[in-house]
């Protein structure tokens, strides 16, 4: 018999290093991002977090059904309007107490941006010293997939239908990790699934500058059911949306902008569309307004990860 | 450092290993993975994108999900660099 040829390992699997602490059979859907993201983290970050969220797809698991939660972690249970507020609490008292620890504020697309973000930005503000960890589905998706200010051009959910009416959302998505990295806090970083290594780095990352302050991790969770996704093609999906620049990865200590993966030839976004169904309406017109849009976004992000060695104070003009 | 050191909380009242809390999800499995050995190149890239991180590897030689959990939804099969993984109808595997 041959000699098998065998790979290296893969050097993610040094990252895991803590137990997982959840149940193997959980109610998420098969294929779901944030399944692997939310048993990725503590096997990354270790088990002595506390973390705390809201009503969202996280929260049967995290909160608990069945009158006990699914895994053995520490978990608060809040309200959206309020979880940044509520992990702002829980940091100071274990600070004024001295237990030390990793407070985890959990939340999907909907609270970071949209209901929650007025006191995520405060918290931020303050520098209060947690990990907030967003993970992007783009929608609200446990209660149906509404839209939400994540969701891209063109997508349609139950919110903005395509029809006679409407044609899908005709509205830009918000750039919230940009927009939290402009808070100047110590350290706010874009992560996605297919690039697993990556995002242990990031996490690691984190919890290292929390000691300074406000962290915040925007993740990119693709949500099969939502999107009308095949579930074997989550990893694909996150895979494309760097590789067309719909979703680039990229770091900020201190609101200074470094990107951890340059993509040299990006393909055009179409790529990335096809795989889903929210996405089957758009014709040439709408893809070219999301690639306009893709586009405007990454030159931002480029101009501004060079700003500070390129930038010269603007001339005073001439009288 | 352990590697399994839990926050200490008031009232540590849930444990993962209940088997009430452990659902059947390998009910809802359709298609299952089916490893050929021979073709595993052992890079272990199954195991890091298993959502429910059942994938494990068995004596150094390949990789094999847990089937009591695994949900099916093929992204071991989508992503492994050898096609070593193929998903099979559970059909066939009815007696």
């Amino acid at each position: 018999m041959t000699e098998k040829k065998k790979a290296k390992l893969t050097p993610v699997l040094d990252y895991l290093k803590h137990e997982d602490p959840f149940a193997k059979g959980v109610a998420f859907c098969p294929g779901c991002g944030l399944e692997l993201l939310l048993r990725f983290i503590p096997q990354v970050m270790g088990n002595d977090i506390v973390i705390t969220g809201t009503p969202s797809c996280s929260a049967p698991v995290l909160l608990g059904q069945n009158n006990q939660s699914w895994h053995k972690l520490s978990y608060f249970g809040t309200l959206m309007t309020g979880a940044a507020a509520n992990a702002t609490g829980l940091a100071r008292y274990y600070k004024k107490a001295g237990i030390d620890n990793t407070v985890v504020c959990f939340n999907g697309d909907g609270t970071a941006a949209d209901i929650g973000f007025g006191n995520l930005s405060g918290a931020a503000e303050r520098n209060e010293p947690f990990i907030y960890i967003c993970y992007d589905n783009e929608g609200y998706m446990n209660t149906g997939v509404q839209k939400s200010g994540t969701t891209p051009y063109g997508a349609t959910t139950t919110t903005t239908p395509f029809g006679a009416a409407s044609k899908g959302k005709n509205l830009r998505r918000m750039n919230l990790a940009l927009k939290m990295a402009m808070h100047k806090i110590p350290y706010a970083a874009t992560a996605t699934l297919s690039d697993l290594g990556d995002l242990a780095k990031k996490l690691l990352k984190a919890k290292e500058m929390k000691e300074k302050g406000f962290c915040f991790l925007h993740v990119f969770a693709p949500c099969p059911t939502g999107w009308g996704a095949a579930p074997d093609n989550t990893i694909e999906i996150c895979r494309r949306a760097v590789k067309t620049n719909y979703f680039p990865l990229w770091e900020a200590e201190n609101g200074k902008i470094r990107m951890t993966k340059t993509i040299k030839k990006p393909k055009p976004v179409k790529t990335y569309t096809e795989l889903m169904k929210k996405f089957k309406f758009m014709d040439e017109e709408d893809h070219k307004i999301l690639q306009d849009d893709v586009d405007y976004e990454y030159c931002i992000l480029g101009g501004l990860s060079v700003l500070e060695a390129e930038c010269q104070l603007p001339l005073p003009a001439d009288e | 450092m352990s590697s399994n050191v839990y926050f200490k909380h008031e009232g540590p009242w849930s444990d993962a290993n209940d088997p009430l809390l452990c659902s059947d999800t390998g009910d809802w499995r359709t298609k299952r993975p089916v490893v050929d050995e021979e073709n595993c190149i052992v890079c272990g890239f199954c195991a890091i994108y298993c959502p429910i991180q059942v994938v494990q590897m068995k004596g150094e030689t390949h990789f094999e999900a847990d089937l009591d959990f695994c949900k099916g939804c093929g992204i071991c099969a989508k992503e492994c660099p050898k096609n070593a993984i193929s998903m099979v109808s559970e059909g066939e595997f009815v007696k």
